[in-house]
This record gives C-alpha cells, structure tokens and sequence, in this order.
C-alpha cells in the first residue's frame, strides 16, 4: 500500500515517510551463498586468520609438527633413502597428538565464542534455516582438519615421486596414497563431528578444550591400555595375521574415535600395522561404531542448534 | 567460614570451584578410571601386571595430568578472565597469599579427586595396601602438588592456559617424554612417577628418574613457579576501554 | 593528605596512545573525568588504581607510586567498570570477605555500615547473581567503601542506575566529598559530571582537554562566541542595534527570541544594558545558550 507521496501507509493509519533511503534491489543469493560465506569466515577463523597473530600459533605450530616426520622422511629418500612412513597410518601416535591439540583449541573458536557473544540471534534471523549454520562450521572445519591431515601426506608423495625413475614407480605411490588419503578423510570427518559437537555444548572456550582433550587422551590411553592388557602383546612384524589376538584386544579398539578408524582401515583391507591388533572378524563392528560415533555427534550438533531457545 | 586474608581467599576459591558446572569434569576422569578398575578385575584379565598398567599408564599419564590441568586453570584462570580479580586484588592482600591459597585449593582436590581415587583403585587392582598402592598413592600426592604449581602460573601468564597446559602435557610430556631422554628431567610427570616408585619398585611403571632426583627437581619447579606466578600476579593490569 | 598527582604520564600499547602526557592534581573534593568513549578515561583510571603501569612520566596517589604497591589499598577504594563479580556470593559475604582482606579489625560490623550506606541491606543475603545491575554498581561501592578509603575512584559508576539510584549515589559521593575525601569519577553523560562535581578534567584522545571548573573553563575560552537569547519589547530594532556592536558576531530572529553571537563575552555583558537604554526597548529576558556542560564538551570535542 503506498500513498502518492512515496510514504508507505500502514494498516493502523500510521505512514512511514520515503526519505531517500534507497532500498537494495539487486540480486539476493540466497542459502547456498550464505552457507558458502560462512563457511569460508570459519575455515579463516579455524586456522587463526582475521584474529590477530596469537590465534594463529598453535594452528601453524601443530601443521609444522605434523609434516615434520613427511619432510624427514622426503629428506632422506632425496639422499638414496626408503619411504619408510605409511601413507595410511603415518606417524600414528604424532597424529593423534596433534589431532587432539588442533580440535581441541580451534573447535571452541568456531563455535563457542558465538555462543558466549551471543550472536545467533543475528545469524539466525537471516534467510538461512537452523541447521545451515552446523552445516557450514562442520563443513569448515572438517576441510580444516583434512588439510592438517592430508597436506604432509601429499608433501610426502611428492618427496618420493620426485625420485622415482619409472611411471610404474609412481603409479606404485599413487596407489599407495589413494587409501591414506581416504583414511585422512574418515579422521577428518570424524575428529571435526565430534571436536564440533564438544564444544557445541559450552560458551566457555575453556571447559570445551578441556572437555574435548578429556574425551580424546582419556579414550586413547584407555584403548591402548585395554588392548595391552587384553592380551595383544604378541605382534610381531606379520600384520596380516587375522584372528591372531584374543577377543579383548581386538575389541579394545572400539572405545576411541583414533583407533575405531583404524580399525575400519584394517577392515576394508588397509595392511600397514596399527596401534592396535587387527580387528579380525571384528572389523564390521568397528564400521558401524564409526558411524555410531559419527552419527552421535552430528545429531548431537543438530539437535543443539535446532532448540529455538538458543541465545 | 575461615577468617583471615589466605583463608579467605581459600574460602572463595573453594566455592567458585566446586560449584560450577566444571567440577562435573573433575570427577569424571577419575570415575572412569575407577570404573575401568573395577571391570577389569571382574574380568580377570591373564596379564599379571595389569595393576601397574592401568593405574601407571592411565592413572598417572592420564588422570592425573589433566585432573589437575582443569582444577589447576580454574582456581584463578576464570577470575582473570572476566576481570574479577580485581576485587581481590584491589586490597593490601599480599599476592604471595593469593597465589599460594588458591595453589593451596586447587592441590587439596586434586588429591581428593585423584590421588584418593587412585589408592582405591590401586586397593580393588591389587587386592589389598600393597606397595604399589602406596607408592601411587604418594606419588599421585606429590603429582597433585607440583603440576597445580605449574598450572597456577600458566594461568597467571595466558589467558589460553588450558590449550597451553594442553600442549605441554601432550607434546612434551608424551611426545618428548617418550622419545627424547634430556626431556625428563622437566617432566612433572616423571616426578610423580619417579617417587611413586621409589616405594612401588615395579618397573613397569616407565618411571626414568630416581627419587632423589624427582623430589628435588619437583620442589624447585614447584617454588619456581608459585614464585614467577606471584611475582606475575603482582604486576596485573587492567586492560583499558575500546583502546 | 590525599592527593593524586600525575606528571606527564602516558602509556601506550603498541601504536596506539591511550593516555597522551598528562599532568594534573587531584584533591579533596569530587572531581569528574569527562571524556568520549575510548578518549583514555577507563586507562587513566587503572593507571591511578595501581592497575596499570605508566609508560612515562610519574604518578603518585598520597605521595606514593601505586603501581606494585598493594599497601595503597588501604586507603583508597576501586569501584571498577566492569559488571564481573563474584556471583556466587550473597552480597553481605562479599563485603565482609573484602573487609576480612583489608584485615579490618571488626569486619563484620564494617561491612553492615558499608551496606547501610548503600542501602543495599534488605538484599545482603540474596546471591549477586540476582541482583540487577544497578544494585550490583551499589555492592561494589560499598566493597570499597568498607575501609574508610580517603580516596574513592568509581568508573562510570552511573551505568545502568535508573534515576533514583542515581540521584541516590549522587548525593552519596557529594557527602564523602563534603568529609574531606578525594573522590574521582569518570563519565560520559554530561549530566551526571555537571550535577555532581565542581572540577572537572576533560579528556579527548589520551589528552587532558581542560581541567577546572566547567563554568571558567568556558570563560576561558574566548575564541569560541558565546551565544545568548534575549527577549525583548522590540527585538528587531534591538537585533539591528547589536550588529554595529564590535563584540557581537551574529544576530538571529528565531522563534523563541533574538539569538546573539558574543566573541567578547566581558565587552558583551558591559554593553547591553547601555544598549538597550540607548535604543529605548525593555530587556526582559538575557539566557546565556550555552553554558551547559554539553556545549563545554562539544566545543571541545570537535576541536
């Protein structure tokens, strides 16, 4: 309804004057844009971009320790040396470490600080539905962490390709490095799902670090130790013993995210040797407690940011 | 409830620590170790050695560290944060007192949220007082005592102090700990283990330093950094407005 | 003798300069800190309190540095900005826990006096963290007021008091000023610092602007024209007659009476009443336009 003046009059009597402001009328981008632009802001905020030069030190400090070993090893092989670390399992323990540090610290920055400043509000007050702004932090930092995981896998690949002499020589790395990237992948997708979904809980960035280290160290001494006193002392070099452990050792595995992906490695066939004895026919429960986890912590997410008294 | 200037900033500590939702993550690490205890004694695992695995390995490595790392950061680490301090510091209170009651505090439950869960732990695992036990149970002690110290002062010097502490149990203690030998010797945990197992002999217990070494190494970093956490405290400031 | 005295101080972080060479002295009385957000006011307070370290220049509270000194608490009380207390605790037991502190020697009964003067005694002993934020402004004070402090900093102690409180701690701290205690108070809102104290210090951008009563410090600044409104019996022939005066630099008909620009406010006041004798009008009104504290500030901020 508009009066010839240009004011807009409104069902009460009341008019609301034109004066000049101009009204946007160009082209609105709707949800995929504003999924897109959210996930790009934390993906910078992940990895300590846009935040001044403390934030960026235990990300940049963490990338530096975990290509560490790809760099060593890379080194070596340019001097006549072999690829002795796996693509699949890499340095197993370095990895878990650093994994542990970088979810840890950075998942409270995504998601915590937004909590604590109370700013939903105003994301959700946008054209974007409750479940779009999970979506984008988990999106973020999933790609955050697979760079983590797969960069010093690549820088490692490249080091030993740069040094083989025959095509069936590098298509040999190539396969070799298809299935440590997808391993990266199920770490990356499951450490960020859970790392998020911690955190998710808090507005104190504080108790979700401490929450998170707590669930991830706790869980993987525990399974380590569990596996140890299971019985599963005896592995020698023969990895590919299935059946060989008792029942106790094999299940161990199952109680953290680290070692429940790499059972499902060894599962689908994976033959580099783990932190813990192959599952044997255990593999398929150690599938479906990967995506037990990962489904935990993603309706975890959901739920969180679906209640409408989120503030 | 105490009087005095140390008491009451005890008095404070105390009920700030215990009555926030964190104190739910104090508990719960040592739950489990008691938990994983008591099934695996059920369980009757044929490793004879177990006790000292689980409690060395878990309990020390594990439970112990990051018990204190959470208590430890929330004695004062909250209180810097949101500026609330400054009504404690904003009197003639000595910044020793403040540094050492609020260590005082956060040592106390450590020890009764760790050390004591693992001498039960250590009891139901070994079936009676032995010297495994007791020597854990001292051991975890002083563990309560020197990683608060450290931890006070982390939090005295960052406002990130769990990510730092995190870092350093992680990557120096684990990591390093394990790799690199010179690393032990600035190693918390090889402290407590060190005096654990001085009364414990059981090598199985991964403990590298001797008992001379530990108590001496755990009571110079212990004063050094109630001292540098002070000497910090002192120096506090506020930070402006919109500079 | 409870005097603040600074001597050039300054601090910077990095580039940016909180708190430009300042010097002045602060005495017995109330005093105001005036100054637009972010101008230092916050700073310069943490830098009196003991709070902050001066990056230059020397700073004494009672003839004392406070910096590292925990003994000057116990002769001056902090009433800091920011809302964080310990919530947890009713608020009779935060102001006997910061009396026990002070090692008073009956804190118990230092604190209900405390309590008593901020009128906060029916809620002592509901928890703070029920409070609202004006009653939480009032708890604080009587934290730092519990040891007889000879000097009281407050920073922006009005925020968020509705007007009876505020009115309220008004006349609080314009009683302390009265007993001889050196009481200074930093703000934004003109009203409260042109209500409350007779001196002023003006900070704009880490400088200090002006310091000293508002009312001269206007007078001083004579290059700026003062503005009156007269009403007169003929104001047309009374503005016409104005013009040709040297002092007078502007004259306007509006709708509530004669507008005059005075950049010579002492030859101003001297000439009008001949003037309107000369012209034969009756002068029934002569309001200065601008003595308020706003235009003070204004001035001073564009400037």
């Amino acid at each position: 309804m508009t009066a010839e003046n240009g004011a807009l009059a409104t069902p009460g009597g009341g008019v609301i004057h034109d004066i000049g402001y101009q009204h946007y009328t160009g082209p609105r981008l709707g949800r995929p844009a504003i999924v897109r632009a959210l996930v790009w802001y934390s993906l910078r905020s992940s990895v300590g971009i846009g935040r001044g030069a403390k934030a960026k030190i235990i990300p940049v400090l963490m990338f530096v320790v975990m290509c560490l070993p790809a760099v060593a090893n890379a080194v070596a092989i340019a001097q006549g040396g072999h690829r002795l670390v796996p693509y699949d399992t890499y340095l197993f323990q370095l990895r878990v470490l650093v994994m542990i540090i970088f979810v840890a610290a950075q998942a409270p920055e995504l998601v915590s600080r937004d909590l604590r400043s109370h700013v939903l509000p105003l994301y959700f007050s946008r054209p974007m539905t409750r479940l779009d702004y999970p979506l984008a932090k988990l999106i973020a930092f999933t790609l955050a962490c697979l760079a983590l995981i797969e960069i010093p896998l690549l820088l490692l690949y490249l080091g030993t390709i740069t040094q083989a002499h025959t095509p069936g020589a590098i298509w040999d790395q190539t396969k070799a490095l298809i299935p440590g990237l997808l391993v990266g992948v199920l770490w990356a997708v499951l450490l960020a799902a859970i790392g998020l979904a911690l955190a998710s809980l808090t507005g104190r960035r504080a108790y979700a670090t401490g929450s998170i280290a707590i669930y991830f160290f706790l869980t993987w001494i525990l399974a380590g130790l569990l596996e140890t006193i299971g019985g599963g002392h005896d592995r020698g070099p023969l990895t590919s013993a299935v059946g060989s452990a008792p029942a106790g050792a094999r299940l161990a595995g199952l109680v953290s995210p680290f070692t429940t992906v790499d059972g499902v490695r060894q599962w689908l066939g994976g033959t580099s040797r783990g932190p813990i004895a192959p599952p044997g026919s255990y593999g398929p429960l150690y599938g479906v407690m990967f995506l037990l986890l990962l489904a935990g912590a993603l309706g975890l997410l959901a739920a969180r940011y679906r209640r409408a008294s989120i503030s | 409830m105490f009087t005095g200037q140390a008491g009451t900033v005890a008095s404070i500590t105390l009920r700030a620590t215990i009555g926030r939702k964190r104190a739910f993550l104090f508990v719960l690490p040592s739950a489990i170790l008691l938990l994983v205890t008591v099934l695996l004694k059920i369980a009757h695992p044929s490793a004879p050695d177990w006790p000292s695995a689980v409690l060395g390995d878990f309990g020390f490595a594990v439970v112990l560290p990051l018990t204190a790392l959470i208590i430890g950061t929330s004695v004062l680490g909250a209180e810097i944060d949101d500026g609330s301090v400054v009504h404690l510091l904003a009197t003639p209170v000595r910044r020793s007192t403040v540094i050492l009651s609020k260590f005082a505090v956060a040592a106390v439950l450590t020890m009764i949220f760790v050390a004591v869960p693992e001498l039960i732990a250590a009891v139901i695992a070994t079936g009676g007082v032995t010297k495994l036990a007791e020597g854990l149970f001292v051991g975890a002690l002083a563990g309560s005592v020197i990683y608060n110290a450290v931890f006070v002062m982390i939090s005295v010097l960052t406002t990130r102090a769990i990510a730092v502490g995190l870092l350093y149990l992680l990557v120096w203690e684990s990591l390093l700990g394990n790799f690199v030998s010179g690393a032990r010797i600035l190693s918390v945990g090889q402290y407590s283990l060190g005096i654990a197992n001085s009364i414990a002999a059981d090598s199985h217990l991964n403990a590298h330093l001797g008992v001379g070494t530990a108590v001496v190494m755990g009571a110079i970093v212990t004063a050094a950094t109630l001292a540098l956490a002070s000497r910090r405290l002192a120096a506090f400031s506020l930070k402006g407005d919109a500079v | 003798m409870s005097t603040i005295e600074l001597r050039n101080v300054s601090r910077w972080y990095g580039n940016v300069v909180a708190v430009n060479d300042i010097t002045m002295t602060i005495g017995p009385g109330v005093t105001g800190l005036l100054g637009p957000n972010g101008a230092g006011k916050s700073t310069l307070l943490h830098l009196i309190s003991g709070f902050l370290e001066p990056s230059r220049g020397e700073l004494t509270v009672a003839g004392v540095p406070s910096w590292r000194n925990p003994d000057i608490y116990r002769r001056l009380g902090l009433v800091p900005e920011r809302p964080s207390v310990y919530s947890f605790l009713t608020g009779q037991e935060f102001v006997r826990a910061t009396a026990r502190l002070h090692k008073l020697p009956d804190p118990d009964r230092a604190a209900d006096r405390a309590i008593g003067i901020v009128e906060l005694a029916e809620a002592q002993h509901r928890k703070i963290s029920t409070y609202s934020k004006g009653m939480r402004q009032r708890i604080k004070v009587a934290a730092a007021l519990v040891h007889d402090p000879e000097l009281l900093l407050l920073d922006e102690p009005f925020n968020g008091m509705d007007p009876r409180q505020r009115l309220h701690m008004m006349d609080l701290l314009e009683a302390l000023g009265d007993e001889g205690r050196t009481i200074l108070f930093s703000s934004h809102i003109l009203e409260e610092v042109e209500r409350l104290s007779g001196t002023i210090q003006v900070i704009v951008a880490g400088r200090l602007a002006a310091s000293g009563d508002f009312r001269a410090i206007r007078r001083l600044m004579t290059s700026r024209p003062h503005v009156f409104l007269l009403h007169t019996s003929d104001d047309r022939r009374m503005g016409s007659a104005l013009i040709s005066s040297p002092a007078v630099t502007g004259v306007e008909m509006t709708g509530h009476g004669l507008q005059v620009k005075a950049s010579d406010y002492g030859a101003f006041s001297r000439e009008i009443a001949g003037l309107t004798r000369e012209q034969g009008v009756q002068l029934r009104t002569l309001l200065p336009e601008d003595e308020s504290l706003e235009s003070v500030f204004a001035y001073l901020v564009e400037s």
